[in-house]
């Protein structure tokens, strides 16, 4: 009976944490979602601001 | 996790910052001192001489160009990392006691201390990125905190926002371009000052530290408080992990408040929670005083904590920090992958 409580409750702490998880993940991509529609670069690339050498291809004629 | 020991302060640290690549970790100290060093092997790269006070406060802008300080010297300095060239200093009535970049390093505020005659306030100054530039001398904003002094402050996502943790325990939003109060809210209990403020990655959410023994994570836009954690001790700071969901609070209570004699009574330790359950997950000790401020370095893989001890101690984050996952996460993880093939 007790090994029945026990596994009831460890249940609902990972029922609990898997709403948290869930919720957080939901608001974050809401987030995101608002950062893409305002275009914020800076904010998008993990607070990073790209700089004139990022992602240059040098040309060789 | 075997820490490496920056010494070379002579008192203690109040801020340390790592670099945008996290290559440089930037100290202040009550020493005046402000140092500079490889984050990686803890070699000392330089120091930036000029401060006549106690320094507060330290931010790099995103470039990794310019550095400013603040301190009890009632100024607020702009310097060139590189060669720690002085290019700028402002001259405030009281001390200045925090500075940070926004996001795109173009403004740069300053919170400066209240003292009889003078209110808190919260400036901000337009920054030209070139080192080269001449900077203004005029602030573009000035924001008086009339209620309860500003103690910390910084830009949200797109400088749309300046958020300020106050003496009072409360948060304020205000319109970083007009300056208009927008919302305050009693995040922390009342009278037990907020003493850290720091960031998200993409700035969408803070979290802040109190006195009143919690750290808390707020949303920048509604000031909804999101996550609380629970310490056992007065917090001086709290810092938010990328890659894995945790946050790292230091604190300690003061020598001189602990009534007995007990070492543990101190609790000089950097704790880590779980963001999203806030539930403790580990401690690290090592300092011989409070925390008086813990970073994290930008890629998620290794953390700073600078202490009353006068030490900076450089943490490598190693597999078992990596690996560590909660059932749900694990679940979650394994139905992304899932997904993907």
């Amino acid at each position: 009976q007790d090994l029945a409580k026990k596994n009831t409750a460890n249940r609902q702490v990972v029922e609990a944490r898997r709403r948290l998880l869930q919720e957080w993940l939901a608001w974050r991509e809401s987030m995101i979602q608002m950062l893409k529609e305002e275009g914020a670069e800076i904010e998008l690339n993990n607070g990073k601001v790209r700089t004139d050498h990022d992602g240059e291809v040098e040309e060789i004629e | 996790m075997r820490p490496i020991l920056l010494s070379g302060h002579e008192r203690a640290l109040t801020q340390v910052k790592y670099s945008p690549d996290g290559d440089i970790i930037f100290s202040v100290s009550k020493d005046h001192v402000v140092c500079a060093w490889f984050s990686h092997n803890g070699e000392r790269l330089g120091t930036y001489h000029g401060h006549q006070g106690a320094l507060w406060t330290v931010d790099v802008d995103p470039t990794s160009t310019l550095l400013a300080t603040g301190g009890a010297d009632n100024t607020m300095r702009l310097w060139k990392v590189e060669t720690g060239e002085l290019l700028m200093t402002w001259d405030f009535p009281t001390a200045v006691k925090r500075v940070e970049f926004s996001p795109d390093g173009r403004q740069l505020l300053g919170v400066t201390e209240k003292r009889s005659g003078h209110l808190g306030t919260i400036v901000v100054f337009d920054i030209n990125p070139d080192p080269a530039a001449k900077q203004s001398k005029e602030h573009s904003l000035r924001i008086v905190c009339e209620d309860s002094k500003a103690t910390v402050a910084g830009f949200s996502y797109l400088a749309r926002y300046i958020i300020a943790g106050h003496e009072d325990g409360s948060v304020s939003q205000f319109d970083a371009k007009t300056g208009e109060l927008l919302f305050n809210t009693q995040a922390h209990e009342e009278d037990m000052q907020v003493t850290d403020l720091q960031w998200s990655q993409d700035r969408t959410y803070f979290i802040t530290a109190s006195k009143d023994k919690t750290a808390k994570i707020l949303a920048a836009d509604s000031l909804e408080v999101l996550k609380t954690y629970t310490a056992d001790t007065p917090l001086n700071s709290a810092a938010i992990t990328p890659v894995k969901d945790y946050v790292i609070l230091g604190g300690g209570q003061a020598a001189m408040d602990v009534t007995t004699t007990s070492a543990r009574q101190g609790k000089f330790e950097a704790r880590f929670y779980h963001k999203i359950f806030q539930e403790e997950i580990g401690r690290v000790r090592g300092h011989f005083g409070p925390l008086n401020y813990v970073a994290v370095h930008p890629a998620g893989t290794g953390y700073c904590s600078g202490g009353e001890d006068g030490y900076v101690r450089v943490h490598h984050f190693d597999k078992p920090y990596f690996d560590f996952m909660y059932e749900v996460e694990r679940e979650y993880a394994q139905a992304q992958a899932q997904a993907n093939l």
